[in-house]
């Protein structure tokens, strides 16, 4: 399900037009973009965690050549379902 | 850092205020949102949102474990896992106040000995080829010695009994064979010292005669040439007569070697005569001494015709050994000229490397004038000047410039006040650079002056 087709099913569900249906979600993601960038962690309920975690500088050995590099440190979005979501999850092993 | 946990209602009133919708609306939106992601996922979907990241499901295995109090082992079943893949753009963001770092290489000195190595095995065969130059050099230095060596007593010695041989000679024979010689003689001149030696020897010898023939009568002289019986004294002796009597006739043999004896007569002025008979004994004794060393290479042998190819190759073979001293000296000086060479190179090559340093140089010396702006950039959190230069420029080391066109607005580079809007400078292209190490030095330079 790309982009185009959640806004359409969502639209659908909302009986709203597309174009705000887009715009909101556009609004929406800014706005978690820049709570993410003021690294802020983002708790949607039933979902799931937005956090930024940071990988600390580290030393990596490049296997074949021996070349020990040294990568810098990173933030990076993580997100964390919560157990709700787990849940329901669980139940759909069966399809598996 | 405590991290800030903002709830779904605080994300709610966020989006309906910058959306400039009801919060209801908003919350509405929220859940749908949510709701719909879910449902793709448990349809096994993947699902993707523009600009912001993509959530697809990871099946996680079931596994063994242990429980650590009671050391039971527990099967934990295998689950899905929501994972969520940030977008680039995301990434990026989220990311800036990390993004002007770059992985390192650490071993780069290990590398770089690596490297070290690698050009001494290279350079191996190169030092060979030295040494076995210099070994050869050696072995021809030592061959000449030699050569020398040897060919200084067998020349002393025989000059001896040469001398008695040719004193039987004729000296007419004497003069014909002193002009090609004096020809020789001016190749070798100045090359071979012992040549001079010889002659200088002789010179003496004959001034010394030269002395004893003045306080004698012409007469007595003849008498005793007729003789012709001992020694190098008495050569001179008949070489003397002879030319005082045929000094017209001599003197055009000896055209090649003493001109100016044409315009002397016979005229009884003793001075004259003197110095005639000095010249004369020069050549004459010159060409003596020449011929001796050029002759013991070859066994004694009396007849003109004989001494003449002996002549020839002895000449040949001193040219040849003259030669072969040259050869040395030519190498020595092609050597020397071939390390002058990479020295011309270096200056040349540091001349070039001047010319554009000088049209940097005027360029890095005036002072920067920012007129024209690319953009304006509002400084965020985690905004830094390097990043914005790296953005604009490629490379984070521009960052001075930028900094030179705001410094009213910038108190300190390093804590620049969230908000503040920054203007991007157009730059002279030669100044930005990127692939001209020049130009990173000189941002380099600034950015230690700044930086303090």
């Amino acid at each position: 399900m790309n982009n185009k087709e959640l806004i359409a099913s969502m639209a659908a569900k909302m009986n709203a037009p597309k174009s705000i249906v887009a715009m909101l979600l556009e609004t929406t993601v800014a706005t978690c973009t820049e709570l993410l960038v003021e690294e802020k962690t983002i708790g949607f309920q039933s979902f799931g965690n937005f956090e930024v975690r940071k990988k600390e500088e580290r030393l990596s050995v490049h296997p074949s050549t021996q070349i020990r590099t040294l990568i810098p440190p990173k933030l990076v979005v993580n997100f964390k379902q919560s157990n709700i979501l787990k849940d329901k999850l669980k139940d759909m092993q069966q399809h598996d | 850092m405590i991290k800030e946990k903002i709830s779904s209602q605080e994300i709610i009133d966020l989006v309906a205020s910058k959306a400039s919708v009801s919060k209801r609306a908003a919350e509405e939106f929220l859940k749908i949102m949510i709701s719909t992601i879910e449902e793709g996922l448990l349809a096994g979907e993947v699902v993707k949102i523009k600009n912001f990241g993509t959530f697809k499901l990871q099946w996680n295995e079931p596994r063994k474990s242990v429980n650590i109090q009671t050391k039971e082992e527990i099967l934990i079943n295998g689950y899905f896992k929501v994972v969520f893949i940030p977008d680039t753009e995301l990434k990026e963001q989220v990311n800036e106040p990390f993004a002007h770092l770059e992985p390192v290489e650490l071993d780069v000195e290990a590398k770089k000995n690596e490297l070290i190595d690698e050009n001494e095995v290279v350079s191996d065969p190169l030092r060979i080829f030295t040494e076995q130059a210099s070994e050869i050099k050696n072995l021809i230095s030592e061959i000449q010695a030699l050569s020398k060596k040897s060919s200084k007593p067998i020349s002393e010695e025989e000059l001896i009994q040469e001398i008695k041989l040719y004193d039987q000679e004729n000296d007419q024979e004497n003069e014909e064979v002193n002009v090609p010689e004096k020809v020789h003689e001016n190749i070798i001149e100045g090359i071979n010292t012992e040549i001079i030696n010889q002659n200088n020897q002789v010179v003496k010898d004959s001034i010394k005669v030269e002395e004893s023939i003045l306080i004698e009568e012409t007469p007595q002289v003849q008498d005793n040439s007729k003789e012709s019986s001992d020694e190098i004294a008495e050569n001179y002796t008949e070489v003397i007569p002879i030319n005082s009597e045929n000094i017209k006739t001599e003197s055009v043999s000896d055209l090649q070697s003493t001109p100016y004896l044409e315009n002397i007569k016979p005229t009884n002025k003793s001075k004259i005569r003197i110095l005639i008979l000095l010249i004369l004994v020069l050549v004459i004794g010159s060409g003596i001494g020449l011929y001796f060393y050029y002759k013991p290479t070859k066994e004694l042998s009396i007849e003109y015709s004989i001494d003449k190819i002996s002549q020839k190759i002895s000449i040949s073979e001193i040219i040849n050994s003259v030669s072969k001293w040259f050869t040395p000296e030519a190498k020595s000086s092609l050597k020397a000229i071939t390390i002058v060479v990479p020295k011309d190179t270096n200056d040349y090559d540091s001349i070039n490397e001047n010319k554009p340093i000088d049209s940097l140089q005027i360029l890095f010396e005036n002072p920067r004038v920012y007129n024209n702006y690319i953009a304006s950039e509002r400084i965020n959190v985690g905004s830094r000047l390097t990043i914005l230069s790296k953005r604009y420029y490629g490379i984070k080391d521009f960052w001075v410039y930028i900094y030179e066109a705001n410094k009213e607005i910038i108190s300190n580079p390093d804590n620049i006040a969230i908000g503040t809007i920054i203007r991007i400078p157009k730059l002279d292209p030669r100044l930005i650079d990127t692939t001209n190490p020049r130009c990173i030095e000189k941002a380099k330079e600034l950015h230690d002056i700044y930086i303090r």
